[in-house]
């Protein structure tokens, strides 16, 4: 799935970005030139060589901050999606095997999941156990896993209704054996592809928890807080909040462009489309110019 | 070999096997007796087979033919057990499956005496599994190892004249023929005792559909019994012994090929007969099927 | 093979020559051709301009029967995929008069497809006629802008194919969508495009022509739709009818029906047919001369009862056996002994 992801344009520089998303995530802290918390008497001092994006109002090294900040927001929008996943997916699927009261039960809770402004419920439950991103995350997570649910679903409906699972069915086949050999297959593109986006819905809420001072103390750098603090001064220093807002930016964008990429080479057509690409770009000797994938 | 449920007429003898000798077996593969199937529930159910009775012997081959929406397809899955009787018994291999639950099924079907052919094999192959993991799963099924199944599936693909190294590709790798004789690889896989084929050579072309039924000949060879279903009386001509139509629902008729074919009784065999494409066709044909709707219509 | 070698370049002389005395006029453009052209009769004259010129016909009603100008001529086609780079299809000729059925055989890839797509002018992207003419009712296709081609569409060539569900609007019922034909091809108004619609429907032989008109195309059997796209395809009038699998997705009750259609439209209005089918007999149910095609070359082509009497290519062989051994012929052929 990889190789056929990064044979399009579009899914390499989406890895590309991540991957560098990533890296700051796991060495940000080491990289960092200053100490992220370390204040000094210059204060909102522009770039310059010592602080290649500057300093904040407390004269605290931006470019440290950002750094430093990134493990949050890695972590947070992981954790939203990969609780998603879970609660979202198993139910998903099963929901097609297990019976209509399973089936029944499962929808109406997904019913009243989708009904939750997940946002304030994030604040909410903050408010209750405590201020900490973890919880936050997990709820949050929760909260969007009907989208996981749904594709889980659609996907396991389609290949449940097929004639090959008849086929099985005929040969002797259990319920599980036509999940794991089966179903699981057609049904992982598609979790794929929300997994992505839903990475990219993640760095979103914690940038939006964080920018409210939620879910993380004041003087712990976030990229969210980040541009929180830096619009109080936007009238002295106008391009500060940049930085921040294109690391966001981009970290969502890569997010939604791999899951373009991945929809794009999954199933048949995708094989065919891979397939297709290559034999031009062999034929005509270079590689084409980056067709992004159709608007998601 | 002619049964109750094609009602004796009252013009002629029954028909006599004059094709074959009557196999005379102890036990037929499969009978069917006075088999009704009802679809939908309270105001929407409605009768799709009514009183079927037919019964097909070790060795022989049966062709059911009847347009869409006879209930043929029903009578195949009501062998196969994905649909239930609401009257009458299934035997399949001496077993009387018309009672049993879904565990009962499963431990049947693992052992593969009955195989079923999908018409469409671009669909009933996985798009996703190799042609030797489609071909092997009826063995995996069985518990048998995986090596062992591969092992296994080799000569079969040269019972039905496919090429080793199609064993590696996708069903969306090869060609329309190939994947039909895939399919019916994939039913042999068990050695069953009958076979079913759904429209097995409709969407070929000659080159293919020469091919699959002499396969299916061969495969008669062997003791194998075969129920070939389809709405084309020609395409079931060539290789079966007796033919079965089902029209709304019921068996009309019921005899050897040669009889059905050539002394029609029933009005609906009679236009099958005559609407069949032939490559010595009269003028007067046309008439003569005008004149068969209308009695039918009416 | 020499025999049919030798019998295949006398067709082409042949054409050469019916080719050279029909090709006088040059390349005067249609409707100055019509008047010019000496062997030809008024009637036919007549439809040839108004292919030229526009819609608003005179149908085919005055069209005299008779040998005289094909309605569409085919020679020596070739037809090549730009993408790919190849020919498709290398030289397929035939001719057809009004009245007359002509069948092409083949598998799928033969190139029958793309050969009847051509003389509709509806070739796929990157493909095109590399090579030969194709002529209906004396117009040069190769001449045609693309209003003159939707003027001849539907009112001189029409054609039905395989899938007639999907040539409908589901949504829209089907009598809208036949008027709708009517009333672009004849100008009609609405009253009278109904009247006409539903005449169509009874010409299709439905058996309800105003419960058909009232319904949507998802309450029609596929054989019914069928024959309501039939009914469309002759709603103008047309010479030339291309039925493309039209049958191969129906039950053989049904084919027998629709191609009996067929039949009763060619004897009553003069239709000349073009049936491509993969299955001989189809054909041989209905055309009096078939073209057998093996990856793009016409490997036979004669009269059918020539052809499926003494078929000298090896493939036509092959599917005059496959009917013989395997299909209903087995039992037929005897039958007639003892009689």
């Amino acid at each position: 799935m990889l190789r056929r992801v990064l044979s399009l344009p579009a899914g390499r520089i989406a890895v590309a970005i991540l991957t560098v998303v990533a890296l700051l995530a796991v060495l940000g802290p080491v990289l960092a030139p200053h100490d992220p918390l370390a204040t000094s008497a210059r204060t909102l001092a522009p770039g310059s060589g010592t602080h290649p994006l500057g300093t904040d109002y407390l004269g605290r090294d931006v470019l440290s901050r950002l750094l430093a900040g990134s493990r949050v927001s890695v972590l947070g929008s992981l954790e939203v999606a990969l609780t998603a996943l879970v609660v979202g997916v198993v139910p998903g699927i099963l929901s097609v095997y297990l019976g209509r009261a399973f089936e029944w039960v499962t929808l109406r809770v997904v019913d009243t999941l989708v009904a939750l402004p997940f946002l304030l419920f994030a604040v909410a439950v903050i408010a209750l156990l405590g201020n900490g991103i973890t919880q936050a995350m997990l709820v949050t997570g929760v909260l969007v896993s009907p989208l996981f649910y749904r594709v889980s679903r659609a996907a396991t409906l389609t290949v449940a209704r097929s004639q090959y699972v008849e086929a099985a069915l005929i040969a002797g086949a259990s319920v599980g054996w036509v999940v794991r050999r089966h179903v699981w297959v057609k049904v992982l593109p598609p979790i794929a592809v929300a997994l992505a986006q839903t990475i990219g819905v993640g760095f979103v809420i914690v940038s939006s928890l964080t920018f409210l001072g939620i879910g993380v103390q004041p003087p712990e750098p976030t990229w969210g807080g980040l541009l929180a603090s830096d619009l109080g001064y936007l009238s002295y220093q106008p391009w500060a909040p940049v930085a921040p807002a294109l690391l966001i930016m981009a970290t969502v964008w890569a997010c939604n462009l791999l899951a373009d990429a991945i929809r794009d080479v999954s199933g048949e057509a995708g094989r065919a489309l891979v397939a297709h690409r290559r034999l031009r770009a062999g034929r005509r000797g270079r590689t084409e110019p980056a067709p992004t994938g159709g608007a998601s | 070999m002619t049964h109750p449920g094609s009602a004796p007429r009252a013009d002629g003898p029954e028909p006599q096997d004059t094709r074959r000798d009557d196999p005379s077996p102890a036990r037929p593969v499969l009978a069917i007796t006075g088999l009704d199937v009802h679809y939908g529930l309270r105001r929407r159910r409605r009768k799709v087979l009514h009183d079927v009775t037919l019964s097909v012997a070790p060795g022989e081959t049966v062709g059911i033919v009847g347009e869409t929406g006879s209930g043929k397809s029903t009578l195949a899955r009501a062998v196969l057990g994905l649909v239930r009787a609401s009257a009458g018994t299934v035997t399949v291999a001496g077993e009387d499956v018309t009672g049993h639950s879904e565990a009962k099924w499963r431990r049947l079907r693992r052992r593969g005496t009955v195989q079923y052919v999908f018409q469409d094999p671009l669909r009933s192959l996985d798009p996703d599994l190799t042609v030797a993991d489609s071909l092997a799963e009826p063995l995996l099924l069985r518990g048998v190892p995986r090596g062992e199944a591969l092992a296994r599936i080799r000569p079969l693909l040269e019972r039905v004249r496919l090429p080793g190294e199609l064993l590696d590709r996708l069903p969306g790798e090869i060609s329309g023929g190939q994947r039909q004789r895939v399919a019916v690889a994939r039913a042999l896989v068990t050695e069953p005792e009958l076979v079913i084929l759904d429209e097995p050579v409709s969407a070929l072309d000659s080159a293919n559909r020469v091919q699959v039924l002499q396969i299916l000949k061969e495969l008669r060879t062997t003791g194998v019994a075969i129920v070939l279903i389809s709405h084309d009386l020609g395409s079931v001509a060539g290789i079966a012994d007796r033919i079965a139509v089902l029209y709304r629902g019921e068996l009309v008729e019921t005899g050897t090929a040669r009889d059905v074919i050539r002394r029609p009784r029933h009005p609906y065999t009679r236009l099958l007969v005559s609407s069949a494409p032939t490559l010595h066709t009269a003028p007067a044909d046309r008439a003569e099927r005008a004149a068969l709707r209308a009695a039918l219509t009416t | 093979m020499t025999a049919l070698s030798e019998k295949r370049s006398q067709q082409r002389s042949q054409q050469q020559s019916q080719q050279q005395s029909e090709q006088q006029p040059g390349h005067l453009n249609a409707s100055a051709r019509a008047g010019s052209s000496p062997g030809r009769t008024d009637a036919a004259g007549g439809s040839d301009r108004s292919a030229a010129e526009a819609a608003a016909a005179t149908g085919p009603d005055g069209t005299a029967p008779g040998p005289e100008a094909p309605v569409l001529s085919v020679r020596d086609l070739r037809i090549t995929d730009r993408a790919g780079d190849r020919e498709i299809v290398h030289g397929v000729g035939f001719e057809l008069t009004p009245g007359k059925a002509v069948g092409i055989v083949g598998e799928s890839g033969s190139g029958k497809t793309l050969t009847c797509r051509a003389a509709l002018g509806i070739l796929p992207p990157h493909v095109e006629v590399s090579g030969g003419s194709v002529h209906i009712a004396g117009t040069d296709i190769a001449d045609l802008t693309p209003r003159q081609w939707t003027a001849l569409r539907g009112s001189t060539v029409s054609a039905v194919f395989q899938d007639p569900a999907s040539y409908l609007n589901p949504s829209i019922r089907v009598g809208a969508q036949i008027a709708e034909v009517v009333r672009v091809k004849t100008g009609r108004g609405r009253r009278e495009a109904r009247r006409r619609g539903l005449d169509l429907l009874r010409a299709v032989h439905l058996r309800d022509p105003e419960l058909v008109y009232s319904q949507y195309p998802f309450e029609l059997s596929g054989g019914m739709l069928q024959r309501v796209l039939i009914a469309a395809a002759i709603a103008a009038g047309p010479r030339v009818l291309i039925a493309d699998e039209a049958t191969t997705a129906l039950d053989v009750t049904v084919q027998a029906e629709i191609l009996d259609l067929l039949a009763d439209l060619r004897e009553q209005t003069g239709l000349a047919l073009v049936v491509v089918s993969h299955d001989l007999a189809v054909i041989a149910q209905v055309c009096d001369e078939v073209l057998v095609m093996r990856q793009g070359e016409v490997v036979e082509h004669g009269p059918t009862a020539q052809v499926l009497h003494d078929p000298r290519h090896e493939y036509t062989r092959l599917l005059v056996a496959e009917h013989e051994q395997y299909g209903l012929d087995r039992f037929r052929a005897p039958e007639e002994e003892t009689r």
